[in-house]
């Protein structure tokens, strides 16, 4: 088969439908990432226009440019759409455009989820846009406090919009997040051993850990804070036995990994970027990853030196001071590697080199005032003032704009195949630097003068003036630089002449592919014997487009892929994708339907949306599979492998592990709100304690623990090629047992709205109802796929999966009614 | 799998040690388990100080069980980092938690 055959073939397999409605049916990962990135940048637009109403408002003093109310939306909105709907989505967009190719791979390991997760940023991103067009827009600023938040100093509709708005685009959050972790790991070139992975691979792997263990806290708090909203029941109120500071922990648990989530993937970019442009290799590779590791794990011991003036003991500070001050040593091994590579090398002035020197030099002040707030007297002196507003611009827009908009002109002639032929972008580039540190070293020094964060207006006499109005004019620099690189931009995709392959001379694998890359990246997959594949065989790009690595005979409509072994990138399974489908965005649109529900106390819709959902989760699942066994694949090269469906460990087997780590966060996060407020908040021990029952406690636990142990007969029972129907009834019966248990407990909770422990009894019981209710769902499922032959000896991955759920179940029902149980016990 | 969990396990048992320390740090002074003293030492010192012993002690384990062949990575690359985060583990559970051997431990500013 000639080159061009072969990619004609490919394409008809791979190709999303023409036109618009190719948009809504693609799971293709070229589309989707492109799709994040266009739509991460429009919301960068909106973010960036309300930061130039903020900055109109206060360049002078007494001004009536908005009243108090619009001003408090704007920096709320300001803050949230950079944080939640450009910064995090434009990594998801970038890695999910760039690793498949980056690791020589045709498609990510889930890419339904894919498109499901990026329907439900732009369907909840939307709700956020809609309420700033209707001035109903969230005001609380962007970490919303209560009790500033909660029903009885924020009544309206506005603070929800960001409680469920948000939750809602964190869902596309944590399924990037589990995609990218189970592609990193498993979807690879043969081959391609974890140090041979390209260095923003590793990056994106630890980000996408971070944002499994980072996000459930927020999510937490999001679900606790709209249910006292919605239904009054005190978690945050003192005078009910809840405690405003259990949102600040949950919020900051969060809120001080997510610097880091935004800051690695930028921390990614820079370091694929600076070997290229030194015509080196990265130094210290092994010490950057160490680093990028060490900086991931001391990140979430950080969260409470955003809380040092909330009267927390002085042990309590020293920690976290001491935690904060530490998390500079991996950040500085990182600058020093990349000057080292600097050094070695023979740096050329490309126009993202000129980026990654803004970053440098922005970034390293921003860490440096980072480190003079982890100091506790200092940050008791500039809290909640503009001292602390210029400081994380300086972390967040030089340690992630700068590094961003270096990799934007980087991979520019990867995406469009075409060249640079204007000026532009350099002259963009010293006006965004110029206008940035004349904003916000103005922030730095009218805030050390005492002007506070958030206030809408200020005296005369405060001689604050005359640097607001520096800062002001300087924003507008700023703002006129990056539309000069939207323009730049625009003007490469649509006009610019075609460029050739690899304009660069870089050695990572996507340059490997035609530039734009086709829908399928590889004709061929290649075997990759060193991190710079594309240096260590120039011709490998013919190489892989003749068919000369695996995979490389097309079958009929089969998009095929392989996974690899996790350490040593030897090749394991074969795995076949699903084709195009619209599936993703009406499964997205019906869960933005349970989200409309609750925003607008449309409570009958809720179990009809929840219900729709779930059926169409069933849809989803039931197509995949089949009912006979294909036995051993040809891979190419030797190579002969079985599919991932008969395999133990499948790909969702594996996607199964990290939702479920992301789950566990999420119970933990509610077991220590409730250790929280028992030890911490005042109004406690509550009037009445839940009635203790050993018959409750010993039957669900029981149930639970039998649930589990029956999944595990059946699977031994299928691999002995005999029916595993009997354990699978059996198991579903004890979940049907522990399902009843929880609704017992449920009906026999105190009011929940009558105090915070009854309030947070009912949410854990409510959340282990759910989950029993959910394996039971499972396991009808796979009765229904036994009984219609999808299984066998070898077709065992299914009930692989239902067993992590149920083992999973025995786990929190055994935390769940010990929790409930233990303090009327002990009392 | 094995292989990243050895570069991950030491951060993590620092993590842990470290909230642990914090939660027993919360449940403490919440207690006023510091009025409590047998023969002039603080019992929630004496807690606070055994805790953070048993730390140390985990990450020194970890670095000793990562040196040994039994436990070594598939890699020299992968053991080298793994050896490195092994060290993070140990500054880490030192230099953040030796507040406990320094500082008051339930007293707030002013």
């Amino acid at each position: 088969m000639t080159a061009l055959r072969r990619h004609r073939k490919l394409t008809a397999i791979w190709a999303s439908e023409p036109g618009w409605k190719g948009w809504t049916s693609s799971v293709n990962h070229s589309d989707l990432g492109r799709m994040f990135l266009v739509t991460a940048f429009f919301f960068f637009l909106v973010g960036g226009i309300l930061a130039m109403l903020i900055r109109a408002q206060l360049a002078t003093p007494h001004s009536a440019f908005v009243d108090a109310g619009a001003f408090a939306q704007f920096f709320t909105m300001h803050g949230t759409i950079m944080m939640f709907l450009f910064a995090i989505p434009t990594f998801e967009g970038l890695a999910i455009y760039l690793l498949p190719k980056m690791l020589g791979t045709r498609d990510l390991a889930f890419p339904r989820l894919t498109a499901y997760g990026y329907w439900c940023y732009a369907f909840g991103g939307s709700m956020l846009l809609i309420a700033l067009v209707l001035g109903i827009a969230p005001d609380g600023g962007w970490f919303m406090y209560p009790p500033l938040t909660g029903p009885l100093h924020s009544p309206g509709i506005n603070t929800d919009f960001w409680l469920i708005g948000i939750t809602f685009v964190e869902i596309s959050a944590i399924c990037a997040a589990v995609e990218l972790t189970v592609s990193i790991l498993k979807y690879r070139a043969p081959g391609m051993s974890l140090d041979k992975m390209p260095i923003f691979a590793w990056y994106a792997l630890v980000t996408a850990l971070m944002i499994l263990t980072g996000f459930p806290p927020l999510i937490l708090g999001s679900v606790l804070l709209e249910v006292e909203r919605a239904f009054g029941w005190p978690f945050f109120q003192a005078d009910l036995g809840g405690d405003s500071l259990l949102w600040q922990h949950l919020f900051w648990l969060f809120g001080h990994p997510e610097v880091y989530i935004i800051f690695l993937p930028a921390a990614g970019v820079i370091s694929t970027i600076i070997p290229v442009m030194a015509r080196t290799t990265l130094l210290g590779y092994g010490w950057i990853v160490a680093s990028a590791v060490a900086l991931a794990f001391l990140s979430f011991g950080l969260w409470v030196h955003h809380m040092f003036t909330t009267g927390i003991p002085l042990m309590g500070l020293a920690f976290f001071s001491a935690a904060s001050t530490l998390v500079a040593v991996p950040t500085g091994v990182q600058v020093f590697a990349w000057i080292g590579t600097l050094w070695k090398g023979r740096p050329e002035l490309h126009l993202p080199m000129l980026h990654i020197l803004g970053f440098f030099f922005t970034f390293v002040i921003g860490g440096l005032t980072g480190v003079m707030v982890a100091v506790v007297p200092f940050d008791w002196q500039t809290h909640d003032t503009a001292f602390i507003t210029a400081h994380l611009h300086y972390v967040l827009f030089g340690g992630f704009v700068f590094p961003i908009l270096a990799g934007i002109y980087y991979w520019l002639p990867l995406f469009t195949g075409r060249k640079r032929f204007f000026r532009l972008g350099e002259m963009a580039f010293g006006l965004i630097f110029v206008g940035f540190h004349g904003t916000f070293l103005a922030m730095h020094w009218v805030g050390l003068m005492g002007q506070r964060r958030r206030i809408e207006t200020y005296d005369a006499e405060t001689g604050w003036g005359v640097i607001n109005l520096i800062s002001s004019i300087s924003s507008f620099v700023m703002a006129i630089g990056l539309a000069m690189v939207l323009v730049d931009v625009l003007i490469h995709a649509f006009v610019a002449v075609r460029g050739g392959r690899n304009p660069w001379k870089a050695g990572t694998l996507e340059w490997a592919s035609m530039s734009p890359p086709p829908a399928y990246n590889f004709a061929s997959l290649p075997h990759v014997v060193s991190r710079d594949p594309f240096h260590a065989d120039p011709g490998l790009p013919n190489r892989l487009a003749k068919g000369e690595g695996y995979l490389g005979g097309p079958k009929a409509n089969r998009r095929e892929t392989l996974t690899v072994d996790i350490a040593t990138g030897r090749p394991d399974f074969m795995v076949i994708y699903p084709g195009n489908t619209r599936l993703p965005i009406v499964m997205a649109a019906v869960t933005g339907l349970f989200f409309l529900s609750i925003l607008l106390k449309l409570f009958w819709l809720t179990p009809l949306a929840l219900a729709g959902v779930a059926a169409l989760a069933l849809v989803w699942v039931w197509r995949l599979g089949a009912q006979v066994d294909a036995g051993p694949q040809d891979a190419g090269r030797g190579a002969i492998l079985p599919l991932a469906g008969e395999t133990t460990k499948s790909p969702g087997w594996w996607g199964s592990v990290f939702l479920l780590a992301a789950n566990g966060t999420f119970f933990g996060s509610l077991l220590f709100g409730y250790a929280f407020l028992w030890t911490v908040a005042p109004g406690w021990p509550p009037a009445e304690w839940l009635t203790p029952s050993l018959a409750e406690l010993g039957i669900g636990i029981a149930a639970a623990l039998s649930a589990a142990l029956a999944m595990r007969f059946a699977i031994r029972s299928n691999c002995r090629s005999a029916r595993p129907m009997t354990a699978l009834v059996a198991a579903f019966g004890a979940t049907v047992i522990a399902i009843l248990t929880f609704a017992m407990l449920l009906s026999r909770v105190p009011p929940p709205d009558g105090h915070a422990y009854a309030a947070t009894l009912c949410v854990l019981c409510a959340y282990a109802l759910a989950h029993a209710l959910l394996v039971s769902l499972m396991l009808s499922f796979v009765i229904a796929r036994v009984l219609r032959g999808y299984t066998s000896a070898a077709r065992a991955a299914e009930l692989h999966i239902v067993s992590l759920w149920t083992d999973y179940l025995a786990v929190i029902t055994i935390l769940s009614l010990l929790a409930a149980h233990l303090p009327g016990m002990l009392a | 799998m094995r292989d990243i969990l050895r570069l991950l396990l030491p951060p993590l048992v620092w993590l842990a040690s470290f909230s642990a320390i914090y939660g027993l740090h919360g449940v403490g002074c919440a207690l006023r388990w510091p009025e409590i003293s047998h023969q002039e030492v603080s019992l929630f010192r004496f807690a606070l100080l055994s805790a953070w012993f048993a730390a140390i002690l985990m990450q020194v384990a970890l670095l000793f069980a990562l040196h040994r062949d039994r436990f070594k990575a598939g890699s020299a690359f992968m053991q080298w980092t793994s050896l490195a985060t092994g060290w993070v583990g140990l500054v880490a559970v030192l230099w953040t938690l030796y507040p406990v051997a320094v500082i008051t431990a339930c007293g707030a500013y002013g």
